[in-house]
């Protein structure tokens, strides 16, 4: 039982990054209706961005995901506007783009930290809480509550805020939104840079849980997006659903499966990809993918 | 065509002696270039063919190197029966990673079959039998007549014959039936499955295409290398494939070859730049995407196009030449049957919580021409999508010549000569309009595709008569001058024309056309009205949908009045006209004067 628990505790933690990932996979759906296949080096780049500037700098922890933020941010801007021309026409080049993108994004990495990862120290050395025999570190604590907090918030942005609204407007009906007065652009440039920073939140919190390398990003990226799909593409409260439960899932197919935990949470995931496409919250906002 | 067959000549004896000329690492390059190359194929076949997103066809190759691996060393199984198994099991897995295709497409098909193809990369890190990740060791050489295929120069030739035969099938696929109607539903699935394309065994077929190119290559590679790892099989090369494919240029298989071949020969000549070669093959990706769609070989077409900008304005302006009558069908069969060729049941559809029909009940005679009209939003389309197919109804039944079809798919309607037009124009936008015509022309269901397999000549004998028939059709509607155009280039007018002309391909029962009339002018519409004649007086029933008035009163032996879903008048146009309901719903009191009048006064004035 106490390993039960032990087990249910790490895959809720790693499942608050998995969560955070699909959140950015969500929102760029949600408002562009175009899935970002180079979110996955995004939230490398956030990592080894904010990594850096803690260890390197030595800036203080929040202090450096908030540097990772700004230029993950910028990334998306730039990859948001490169890939414009296409928006609105031809879906499948740009996933194309995105995964071009991704590919840039690894190379850079490579070039900038090298091909070799390096290890983050927890930023809270406290000494772990201990519930009925079950060992809770503060730090799975704090990126919980990363997680919901993030949640709150974009749900709040998306339905309290003029620019929310829009920016789902424009993912219903580009050329109707276009037709009230909103700037489709830009309002998919802001979409675009929140993923990217909800990015480098998911790659910075991770740093100290996993091992930052320039491949991190793939593992996270498609669990992050079988997150995502599971709670229900494009809903925010689902992606949180769906993060906790494939980190769980993973946790406890690490512990059944060994090495094989990966095959078995995709072969998990495509079953439910083919039985409900939809996700367990899925809402037809957007009918594209 | 001589100056072609020179070309290839050419090529063919520059790849025979190209060995001669290369030191034995390079041949080794080549060989390896190859291999990538039939991957390509097989990527562009799914991909830029079909229109199907495959990010597992790494696993493909991996599942063929490894099968050919593991039998050899540790089933003792020779090189060539341990490839067959290979092949199959290859299939097996394209049949598998495809299965989603069915229910899931564009994004979510992408992710999908990556994440699958990182379920292969972690199954073969860990099984003991793969050999984990250090991979398997000391595959034998294949044995072949004596020749001893461990020299890479005489392996060379054993995968350029291999590489040859693989093109050359997957050419001939392209340009017959088969790849015909791939490239059709990659451009608009519902107008491919309305014409009779089994969109799902369409989309299986691709996927296992590609798992054969891909389990060939993953064959040839275990023979050269002689040793299988994961790394090979990584989703980084994966990436590299996908740029190879996109940047040689999905739509064609020799620009997926161009491609893979230069790419592969570049990442060589970086080789000790490795990162730079990742960053700037990731910017041409990039920017082909967005400056060049269509790829290297799609650039010859571009630049013609803007070389002879002026040639394209005269064809634009080259005319339609006037319609030829089909020929009246012949005494006996225009007695009426006594069974009406539609019959519609009860019919309901429900939106969620709108009612888009309700309970709508019609009986369409043959040899009718029967117009739908209706305000905007009375369901008139939904009818027709339900009556073809495309809607699954809430209630009710549709019969065909007194058969229950409803709840049938499509295609299945489509042969069973169901044929019908869109509101907005379906035309398969990446085909000329000659290729729109000859999807419609051909019935074969698509399982009798083991022709291509078994009996290629059989294959392109039909496809000769296809397009034989394709020039009659075309001909017949006035269209010789636009066979070899893109529909999209060509005036709104003649698409019309091409929709219809398409519809009649398929040589059907009945004909369903959504607005034919919509956007046309007035000349237009005089020689419209004389084709939907000539086709009822072929034998062929007509259902059209019309908001043009004068059309549908001179037309339409009688009229169907839709408002909100439901049926309130149906009778003759004198009748229809003078319903208390339909002047009270759709036409308003002044529209009745206008709307009697016989449609050859519109158009002289």
């Amino acid at each position: 039982m106490q390993v039960f628990f032990q087990t249910l505790v790490g895959g809720l933690s790693l499942g608050a990054i998995y969560a955070l990932v699909a959140m950015g996979f969500s929102l760029v759906y949600r408002t562009m209706g175009l899935v970002n296949f180079a979110h996955a080096d995004v939230v490398t780049i956030g990592a080894y961005v904010a990594s850096t500037f803690y260890l390197s700098a030595r800036l203080p922890f929040v202090l450096a995901m908030a540097v990772a933020i700004v230029v993950t941010g910028c990334i998306g801007v730039v990859i948001e506007r490169v890939l414009r021309p296409l928006e609105n026409k031809d879906f499948d080049l740009m996933l194309i783009g995105t995964i071009g993108f991704g590919i840039v994004l690894q190379a850079l990495a490579i070039m900038v930290w090298g091909a070799t990862g390096h290890a983050v120290p927890s930023p809270i050395r406290t000494v772990p809480l201990e519930v009925f025999g079950v060992h809770i570190r503060t730090y799975d604590l704090v990126v919980l509550a990363v997680a919901g907090a993030a949640m709150l918030a974009l749900v709040q942005f998306l339905q309290r805020t003029k620019r929310g609204a829009a920016m789902q407007a424009v993912a219903m009906d580009h050329e109707a939104a276009t037709a009230v007065g909103i700037h489709v652009g830009r309002s998919n440039a802001i979409g675009f840079s929140i993923g990217a920073g909800l990015a480098a939140l998911a790659g910075g919190l991770a740093g100290p849980l996993l091992y930052v390398s320039p491949t991190m990003g793939a593992s996270l990226g498609i669990k992050g997006f079988a997150a995502a799909i599971l709670g229900g593409f494009g809903s925010i409260p689902g992606a949180i659903i769906g993060g906790l439960a494939i980190g769980v899932l993973d946790a406890f197919a690490a512990g059944r499966f060994q090495g094989y935990s990966e095959l078995v949470t995709f072969l998990v995931f495509t079953a439910i990809i083919m039985i409900r496409p939809t996700g367990v919250f899925g809402e037809k906002t957007v009918n594209r993918a | 065509m001589r100056y072609r067959v020179g070309a290839l000549a050419l090529l063919a004896v520059a790849a025979w002696v190209l060995p001669y000329r290369l030191d034995l690492y390079a041949v080794h390059v080549v060989d390896v270039a190859i291999v990538f190359a039939l991957l390509a194929v097989g990527l562009g076949l799914a991909m830029g063919i079909a229109g199907q997103i495959n990010l597992a066809q790494i696993a493909f190759f991996g599942v063929g190197a490894y099968t050919t691996a593991i039998l050899t060393t540790r089933a003792g199984l020779g090189f060539w029966p341990a490839a067959a198994v290979a092949i199959v099991a290859a299939s097996l897995t394209g049949l598998l990673v495809g299965l989603p295709a069915l229910r899931v497409q564009s994004h979510y098909l992408g992710i999908v079959t990556l994440g699958l193809a990182l379920a292969f990369v972690n199954w073969i890190t860990n099984a003991a039998v793969a050999g984990g990740a250090e991979g398997i060791s000391a595959v034998p050489v294949p044995p072949l007549f004596g020749i001893d295929l461990a020299s890479e120069y005489l392996y060379y030739y054993l995968e350029l014959i291999a590489f040859a035969v693989a093109l050359a099938f997957g050419l001939f696929v392209v340009r017959t039936p088969l790849g015909r109607r791939m490239r059709a539903m990659r451009d608009d699935p519902l107008a491919a499955a309305a014409v009779g394309a089994e969109v799902p065994l369409l989309r299986m077929t691709a996927f296992v295409l590609a798992s054969v190119y891909g389990g060939l290559a993953g064959i040839l590679y275990a023979g050269l290398i002689r040793y299988v790892a994961p790394e090979t099989f990584s989703i980084a090369n994966m990436f590299l494939l996908l740029a190879m494919v996109i940047i040689g240029g999905r739509r064609s298989l020799v620009g997926c070859v161009v491609g893979a071949l230069g790419l592969s020969l570049i990442r060589e000549a970086l080789a000790d730049f490795a990162t730079f070669a990742q960053l700037a093959y990731g910017i041409v990706v990039v920017l082909t995407v967005v400056f060049a769609p269509t790829g290297l070989a799609g650039i010859p077409a571009r630049v013609r196009d803007a070389l002879r900008h002026h040639r394209r304005y005269a064809a634009e302006s080259a005319t339609l030449q006037p319609f030829q009558p089909f020929d009246p069908a012949p005494e006996a069969s225009t007695v009426r049957p006594a069974v009406p060729v539609l019959e519609i049941r009860n019919l309901s559809k429900r939106f969620r919580g709108l009612k888009a029909l309700d309970n709508v009940s019609l009986i369409v005679a043959a040899g009718d021409i029967r117009g739908i009209v209706g305000p905007n939003g009375s369901g008139k389309t939904t009818l027709f999508n339900v009556v073809s197919g495309l809607y699954k109804a809430t209630g009710g039944q549709v019969l065909l010549d007194g058969e229950v079809v409803s709840g049938t798919r499509p295609y299945r309607l489509s042969r069973l000569g169901v044929a019908r037009t869109f509101q907005n124009l379906r035309l398969f936008g990446n085909l000329t309009v000659h290729e729109n015509l000859l999807v419609a022309l051909d019935r074969t269901p698509t399982r009798s595709i083991w022709r291509y397999a078994l009996w290629q000549v059989g294959v392109w004998r039909h496809d000769h008569e296809l397009r034989r028939q394709a020039d009659e059709l075309a001909a017949r509607f006035g269209l010789e001058n636009f066979v070899e155009a893109p529909p999209g280039a060509l005036p709104y007018g003649i698409q019309r024309r091409i929709e219809i002309a398409r519809a009649m391909a398929s040589s059907p029962r009945l004909l369903l056309l959504d607005e034919p009339a919509a956007g046309l002018n007035g000349e237009e519409v005089r020689q419209l009205a004389e084709i939907v004649r000539s086709i009822r007086d072929s034998g062929v029933t007509v259902v059209l949908i019309e908001h043009n008035m004068g059309l549908v009163m001179s037309l339409c032996e009688r009229i169907t009045v839709l408002a909100s879903g439901a049926v309130i008048a149906e009778g003759t146009p004198a009748e229809v006209a003078g319903t208390p309901a339909v002047i009270e719903a759709y036409l308003g009191d002044s529209a009745i004067v206008d709307a009697a009048e016989p449609i050859t006064s519109e158009s002289a004035g």
